[in-house]
């Protein structure tokens, strides 16, 4: 039998095709796996040495929490507002009224908050971050900081994954405030509920755990935003489709990374 | 102090781009490294840095010395000014973070613009200069840590003539101040024949001629009769 000519044959067919494509996709997605979890090692180490660039993690600080802030409280704010408008009405329709507040703080506090302020990190710092380092390695910059005797790791990754670790929480706690509000001003004005029967049960229902495991979500965003950005923008090759492709990768790695998150928290805290 | 290359090996899926290379680089000599495009000039430079790995041979650099590079687009930092741009390694490394205070990192980075005719242009962005000036600034932040080696790749490349003839200058000039060895990867004859004191050229990763500029000029063999001829006809055939 010639095996090398059914091999040929083989080659052509495709099964063939499909399947080195998915084995390649596997490769590719192990490789981005081990990446990350590579550099985001090497940026414990340095934490935990404390060999840190403060001056930059403030910048840093500034460019996650500052920047952000606006785009970020119109999502979640809109979120809360869309989300009263529709259940306010229907529930006090239902002799629900006294229950408005403790549904919506609850929803707030567990997932809106921390969630959707995830979502828009990740569509305004976390894709700025992918294109801006992918834009550094194609353009030669990280070779000449190497060269320079200068690694990558501790000047690029440790600030902005410090910065997001940290401004995370405090961007959730004011998305979470501004989406209690905006909350309570829909109920108001589509459902006529007063501000004092909103806000008499919006306590009821939202416990420290509860507080906690957002704080703890936002601390687990804030740094796999940073980490998967900062990752994916590190390994881009070629010119400005590398950076085009580094950065839709990490827009789509840190989504599915925070939609996992939230699953395990979910899981985890609440199951 | 010197350089020295010693049967220096590298394949790239299976491919050899740097097939068993040896030179060796005196201090205060410039070594120039031509070759048509994709000949393996600019990854002898890698290989030299260590940005990537060599599969064998033996590369024997001054111990505990800086080796400085400049990039072919100067690999500016563009989201920083000039004068941090020079001042990174004094600012960021281990070594030196705490060694100079501000107002000799300013005056450092004063002396090294002034070195390479850029005086005052400090505030500046890498974005508001020419190419020819990043390429200048590139030159002033390779030398602020006083490297005993210089790896130049492509200076001149896309650069106008009179860019290109200054840039030269400085090469020579860099070499002097410094006594540095360097390296410069070129394949523009100007900067060959101005800069070098000796070369190599490569072909399909091996050193198929070594001399001066002006054994090179001579001709005397079928490679570099076609690399100064810059003729289609000859030994050496790029890939279509």
């Amino acid at each position: 039998m010639d095996y090398k000519l059914i091999y040929k044959y083989f080659k052509q067919t495709a099964t063939y095709k499909i399947a080195t494509g998915i084995l390649a996709d596997l490769y590719v997605f192990i490789e981005t796996i081990g990446n990350i979890a590579y550099n985001g090692f090497h940026t414990c180490k340095f934490i935990i040495k404390g060999d840190i660039n403060f001056k930059e993690v403030i910048e840093q600080c500034y460019r996650f929490g500052i920047t952000s802030l606006p785009i970020t409280l119109s999502i979640v704010g809109m979120t809360s507002v869309i989300v009263a408008s529709q259940v306010a009405s229907e529930m006090v329709k239902q002799g629900g009224s006294n229950f408005v507040g403790l549904l919506m703080t609850m929803l707030i506090v567990r997932e809106v908050s921390a969630v959707m302020s995830g979502f828009a990190i990740i569509s305004m710092i976390g894709s700025s971050l992918a294109s801006e380092i992918a834009t550094m390695k194609v353009t030669s910059q990280i070779d000449a900081m190497k060269v320079l005797n200068i690694d990558p790791i501790r000047y690029l990754f440790v600030p902005r994954i410090l910065a997001g670790t940290m401004m995370m929480p405090i961007i959730v706690v004011i998305a979470g405030i501004v989406g209690v509000l905006a909350g309570a001003v829909t109920a108001h004005l589509s459902a006529d509920l007063g501000y004092r029967a909103f806000f008499d049960s919006a306590w009821l229902g939202v416990y420290m755990k509860d507080l906690g495991v957002s704080l703890l979500k936002a601390l687990a965003f804030g740094a796999t935003i940073a980490l998967v950005s900062c990752s994916t923008g590190y390994e881009a090759t070629g010119g400005a489709k590398g950076v085009g492709i580094a950065t839709t990768k990490a827009v789509v790695w840190s989504f599915v990374a925070i939609v996992i998150w939230d699953m395990v928290f979910a899981m985890v805290f609440f199951f | 102090m010197s350089i020295e290359v010693k049967n220096l090996v590298k394949q790239f899926n299976d491919k050899t781009v740097i097939n068993d290379v040896s030179f060796k680089v005196n201090d205060g000599e410039v070594l120039a490294i031509v070759g048509f495009s994709g000949s393996g000039k600019s990854t002898i430079l890698k290989l030299i840095c260590e940005l990537i790995k060599k599969d064998s041979g033996e590369i024997i650099t001054p111990e505990g010395e800086d080796i400085a590079m400049v990039f072919q687009y100067s690999a500016l930092f563009d989201s920083l000014n000039v004068a941090d741009n020079i001042a990174f390694a004094l600012h960021e490394r281990k070594d030196l973070r705490n060694k100079y205070s501000e107002k000799d990192i300013k005056h450092i980075v004063a002396e090294k613009l002034e070195l390479v005719g850029l005086k005052g242009i400090e505030r500046k962005f890498p974005a508001e200069l020419s190419g020819g000036m990043q390429k200048r600034v590139s030159f002033a932040r390779a030398i602020v840590t006083e490297p005993k080696t210089i790896l130049y790749d492509e200076p001149t490349a896309g650069l106008d003539p009179i860019s290109s003839t200054l840039i030269e200058d400085y090469i020579v000039r860099l070499k002097e101040e410094t006594n540095a060895a360097s390296i410069v990867v070129t394949h523009q004859m100007s900067t060959i024949t101005r800069t070098a004191d000796k070369i190599i050229m490569l072909y399909d990763g091996k050193i198929v001629f070594t001399g001066t500029p002006a054994e090179l000029l001579k001709q005397d063999t079928p490679y570099t009769k076609q690399f100064v001829t810059a003729s289609l006809e000859g030994p050496m055939k790029i890939a279509a």
